[in-house]
């Protein structure tokens, strides 16, 4: 068994991921509150916006930061054109439908990543990670302060903006029912649409960010999308503030299994076993009845 | 929404047509399938190099993971988008046992069903408590954890213990395959005879009780409570079916390949799974071939004509959403129009009696 001192740089990478997985877990529950889209290709699109940052930037010889904006505007105006498009064809099926459409959008992705990119792994550094400094004997980067202090300051502050706000009570409202919040005279499709572009903006930072976290190879980052989804099912899709600390807890557990051995090689698994554990208690109690089957019936 | 509504109608017909229909057009159906499955065994393995062959089988493998798929989703309204770990997991049991025991190649294929159909049920198991949206993501993790753990052990290719795996080249051994069928053509034949039980199989069981069971299920599950049908006992039997079809496939694709590959099983290929099956149309059984011929053959065509196979991970992803589209209410209920439309065109095409004319197959 490691040493307290092994773990100690860990602790820090763990932070830094499940802020990352928190920011992405509040981008996907938000949307999911609001239209009922649970989006799998949160992760495709993030990937491609790094992807084009990458490019921007080695290859046109573009100056960072315009290279990432265009990267968070992309990803802004697929998961917006998406959900302006596709969204309102698809509103009133089940969640499940939904669901498997926005993975049609994840293989559209990941055709034209691994067309135009080609499958080859990379890695992108951002400005952030080229200063760091000790807290204690462990080096932090400036990327996983950002990383981590993203994930609080968006989720707590979703929170915040969906309780306060007259556009987070519609939210809200519609999150409850579609045709009562309509029939009060909310502007449901823009309400929506606001809610598909706050996703899509936050699928392009956190994709920016775990390319320099994690690598940056499109499979591996669509797919780790995952983790972030762990975190929001542990939170079944209702509570941000859930959200974070189950987003914390995913990172902290697959971080700190690195240095034990022999686990080390399954620490990815991490976010599924927690993820299926959470979500086969929460189910623990559930009967086939009249009323419904259980959970994944309804919103809310 | 009135020829949404017809639509899904002239589905409902369709499903239940075959359980009255034992008629003339029966046996010319029959007949029609026999001559196809004579064609495939007898014929078609003498036209094609050992390339095509290669693809053919693969093609023929695929379509009963397809099937298995196709019966979840279509009859039960269960979504798994963990099949293609299932089939891995298959591969892995399958190559286990040809090297850790001398028994006959059936034999074994039959174990690697039973083995996989018991890991299967296991992750069938959450179904009978979440349902929907809830047992597809946990089909997602479960895929995603099985793919970690065969990315660490590897596949068996003959070295010691209980994973079988030698990283060094000399102790490594080819998977072995039937003695009646060592060569590509007989391997093909004999993938195609495998492929033609499990598709006997699937019919028995639609066509029997557990088929209308399901059908109750997919409808509603009160009105299944209601009539008395044992709702977690049937759900349970449709995902052991579909792992047990997958294990088949499974071994089934050690035998093909010789030595397996975490490659061979990406992550993605579960979603590229669920696309096809769904471009196929899970309401018929055909659907499954079509799925096969969807994800194995095109990208070896396209491989051929030099273009790039990420085209074709971009029309599965338009092709997914345009299924779900054009569908105006629910993935359990009423399939697309569209690909009822293809059914229909691949049901004329295999000779159905009773076929209606182009002019008037969209508008009935």
């Amino acid at each position: 068994m490691p040493s307290w001192h092994d773990f100690q740089p860990f602790i820090v990478t763990g932070l830094a991921l499940g802020g990352v997985y928190a920011l992405s877990g509040a981008g996907m529950v938000v949307l999911y509150r609001t239209t009922g889209v649970l989006n799998l290709a949160f992760g495709a699109v993030g990937a491609m916006g790094a992807l084009i940052a990458w490019d921007l930037i080695n290859n046109s010889l573009w100056p960072e930061w315009p290279s990432y904006g265009v990267a968070v505007l992309f990803c802004a105006a697929v998961t917006l054109a998406y959900g302006v498009v596709i969204g309102p064809a698809l509103a009133r099926r089940d969640a499940l439908v939904k669901a498997t459409a926005t993975l049609g959008l994840a293989l559209i992705l990941l055709g034209t990543m691994s067309w135009i990119w080609s499958d080859k792994a990379r890695s992108q550094v951002l400005p952030t990670s080229t200063h760091a400094f000790d807290v204690g004997q462990v080096a932090v980067t400036w990327t996983q302060v950002v990383a981590f202090g993203l994930g609080v300051v968006v989720v707590f502050g979703t929170a915040a903006f969906l309780k306060y706000t007259k556009l987070g009570t519609a939210m809200r409202g519609l999150a409850n029912d579609r045709e009562i919040t309509a029939t009060l005279g909310v502007p449901v499709r823009s309400v929506e649409a606001q809610a598909w572009l706050v996703s899509g903006i936050l699928a392009g930072v956190s994709g920016l960010l775990l390319s320099d976290l994690v690598g940056l190879d499109a499979v591996s980052l669509t797919f780790l999308v995952i983790s972030s989804l762990a975190a929001a099912l542990i939170a079944q899709l209702r509570s941000l503030v859930v959200t974070f600390f189950a987003a914390l807890g995913v990172g902290l557990v697959s971080a700190m299994a690195t240095p034990i051995t022999s686990i080390s090689e399954y620490r990815n698994m991490a976010p599924f076993v927690l993820a299926t554990i959470a979500l086969l208690w929460i189910s623990r109690k559930r009967e086939i009845s009249f009323t419904g089957t259980g959970l994944g019936n309804g919103r809310s | 929404m009135d020829a949404a509504e017809a639509s899904h109608d002239s589905l409902m017909t369709r499903a239940m047509r075959p359980a009255r229909n034992s008629d003339t057009g029966e046996r010319i159906r029959l007949a029609v399938i026999a001559v196809l499955l004579a064609f495939v065994l007898l014929v078609l393995p003498s036209m094609l190099s050992a390339y095509w062959t290669d693809v053919a089988t693969s093609v023929a493998i695929y379509t009963i993971v397809a099937l298995g798929l196709a019966l979840l989703m279509g009859r039960v309204g269960l979504v798994s988008l963990g099949q293609v770990a299932v089939l891995a997991l298959g591969a892995w049991v399958g190559a286990r046992l040809l090297f850790a025991t001398g028994l006959p190649f059936p034999v074994v294929t039959i174990m690697t069903g039973l083995i996989t159909m018991v890991l299967g049920s296991l992750i069938g198991l959450p179904a009978l408590r979440v349902s929907g949206l809830y047992l597809a993501l946990i089909t997602l993790m479960l895929a995603g954890a099985i793919t970690v753990v065969l990315a660490t052990t590897d596949f068996p290719n003959g070295g010691a213990g209980f994973l079988g795996h030698t990283e060094a080249t000399t102790g490594a051994h080819e998977i072995r395959r039937p003695s009646i069928a060592t060569g590509e053509h007989a391997y093909f034949r004999y993938v195609v005879i495998w492929a033609a039980l499990m598709f006997i199989l699937a019919l028995w069981h639609v066509r029997g009780k557990p088929g209308r069971a399901w059908a109750t299920i997919r409808q509603s599950e009160p009105a299944a409570l209601a009539a008395g049908i044992n709702i977690s006992l049937y759900k349970m039997w449709a995902f052991a079916l579909a792992s047990f079809m997958t294990g088949i496939a499974g071994a089934l694709l050690a035998g093909s390949s010789g030595t397996l590959y975490n490659l061979t099983f990406p992550t993605q290929d579960s979603i590229i799974l669920l696309a096809v099956v769904l471009m196929g149309g899970i309401y018929s059984l055909w659907g499954a071939v079509v799925a096969g011929l969807l994800i194995k053959l095109l990208p070896a065509l396209l491989d051929n004509w030099g273009l790039p196979p990420d085209l074709l991970t971009i029309l599965f992803g338009i092709g997914v959403i345009q299924v779900l589209t054009t569908a105006p209410a629910g993935l359990v209920d009423q399939f697309p129009k569209d690909m009822a439309k293809l059914g229909r065109f691949l049901w004329r095409l295999v000779g159905s009696p009773g076929a209606r004319t182009p002019g008037t197959a969209g508008s009935e």
